[in-house]
């Protein structure tokens, strides 16, 4: 039997009969039996020991005595701290923190976040934000179109059904029309990240995703048009083009044997319908006109 | 056992509790501090500390905790002060007439083992010389010193070995 492993055995007092006889078989069982004995010569009691309870008490200064006053505070407090914390807990649920703003057809509004960050938010656009959490996270939630301009701090996250994009302190403007997201980065750097893909824009720089497809390019204006009451779209598939009509306008648009993926260049004004449906169908050699219950068809001007 | 049970919820701020919790852990208290850190670092002074703060804050310490709180006070005095120091604990000088028949050579042999014993102990970490102490000459189980160095029973065990080898080593030589 291993040696050492006998040893372990018999200090902790679990040897069995057997392994017993083999450790006092050892050749330096004396030895070993000897350390055990002599350790009684360092025992503490001989040297040192403790005083009884009479010589401590002396350390007890007379007059300290464990604080008893105020006892009646405690259960005050105790009773007001629930109070409160049950106010808080209802306050939060009841006094819903999030902000909701959404904008209507033809409607674009600016709102001052907590923070000084303005948003500029198009139509038909929804912005979601928790004021209470606002100062450890700044997180807003869009669905739509919408321009911010963010203050310098900590990060600053735009979430949207079809990414995520991060800016510290910069001017971008972030468009998600189902399954169409599109960021523009007019200052700063932004972190754009989708499910399958993460991206990095600098001023001027552009990412699309429509269609299944990642478009990446330049935008040299200072701003979104849309912000001076202009949209202007470069190369983008007509049916986008149209649903930005509508959102504008309040009208509905079909098209009567046009293409919806035709890709567009150019743009429309917001305070004329009339002017914009004009711009958006003459490029592409279309007419339209109304029927009674305000919807406009758009057609090739063959026909 | 209901008398136990209202003991539990006692005020420790009582004199009588507070007293029953001297005589019980005081010297128990004491002798973890011998074996851990020596003489030089007055033990009993330490001790005594740790139950002074303890009364000082009798209001917030249940009955339950006051052990731990003891020992971890008592154990944080003593770490504050100790500078790596080490630790020689004294061992009982032999008196002659206990061994009356042998020769004064066996005599000086014998001291020389304890000159040695003392040394090797001070080769011990604190932790190792407080488990083989505690368990080897007061008789401690390794539940009991477990639960008052806050570690799991292994660690004892595996404190205690250590500390057994290295005595072992260190008293190579010596027949007896």
């Amino acid at each position: 039997m291993d040696k050492e492993y006998l040893i372990e055995k018999w200090l902790s007092n679990q040897l069995t009969e057997e392994e017993l006889k083999a450790f006092e078989a050892m050749e330096d069982y004396p030895q070993l039996i000897a350390i055990l004995d002599n350790a009684g010569q360092f025992k503490a009691s001989e040297f040192s020991s403790m005083s009884n309870f009479e010589t401590f008490q002396k350390r007890l200064k007379t007059d300290q005595k464990p604080v008893r006053k105020l006892s009646w505070i405690k259960p005050i407090l105790r009773i007001a701290s629930v109070l409160v914390l049950g106010i808080a807990i209802y306050s939060i649920f009841i006094f819903n923190n999030t902000i909701k703003v959404q904008t209507l057809s033809g409607e674009k509004i600016e709102i001052e976040l907590p923070d000084a960050s303005k948003v500029m938010i198009n139509a038909q656009s929804e912005i979601k934000y928790s004021k209470r959490k606002w100062e450890q996270k700044r997180e807003v939630s869009l669905v739509g179109e919408a321009f911010f301009t963010v203050a310098k701090g900590s990060t600053f996250d735009v979430i949207t059904t079809e990414g995520i994009v991060t800016v510290v302190g910069t001017q971008f403007n972030v468009k998600q029309r189902d399954a169409f997201f599109e960021v523009t980065c007019y200052e700063g750097i932004v972190n754009v990240r989708t499910k399958t893909f993460t991206e990095e824009l600098r001023a001027g720089g552009n990412i699309r995703f429509s269609e299944g497809k990642i478009i990446q390019g330049q935008n040299t204006s200072e701003y979104p048009t849309w912000l001076k009451n202009i949209s202007s779209f470069h190369r983008m598939p007509f049916s986008q083009v149209i649903a930005e009509l509508e959102r504008q306008y309040s009208i509905k648009i079909v098209l009567d044997e046009v293409s919806p993926e035709i890709l567009f260049t150019g743009g429309f004004i917001h305070n004329n319908m009339d002017n914009a449906l004009k711009s958006v169908t003459q490029p592409l050699s279309l007419k339209y006109r109304m029927d009674g219950t305000n919807n406009v068809i758009l057609y090739p001007s063959e026909k | 056992m209901t008398s136990l049970a209202k003991e539990l919820h006692k005020d420790i701020c009582e004199k009588e509790i507070f007293s029953g919790i001297y005589n019980k852990y005081s010297k128990d208290l004491h002798n973890f501090l011998y074996y851990k850190y020596g003489e030089e670092l007055n033990p009993n002074d330490k001790a005594q500390d740790a139950f002074v703060k303890l009364w000082e804050n009798c209001k917030k310490v249940k009955l339950s905790m006051a052990k731990a709180f003891l020992y971890k006070v008592a154990n944080n005095m003593m770490l504050n002060e100790i500078k790596h120091q080490k630790v020689v604990l004294r061992h009982q000088k032999l008196k002659p007439r206990d061994y009356t028949n042998e020769t004064p050579e066996f005599l000086m042999e014998k001291e020389q083992y304890f000159k040695k014993y003392q040394q090797a102990l001070s080769m011990l970490s604190g932790e190792q010389r407080v488990a083989f102490m505690l368990n080897k000459v007061e008789g401690k189980k390794h539940e009991e010193i477990a639960e008052m160095l806050g570690v799991t029973r292994k660690v004892v065990e595996y404190r205690i070995y250590t500390a057994f080898s290295i005595l072992k080593n260190e008293l190579e030589g010596f027949k007896i």
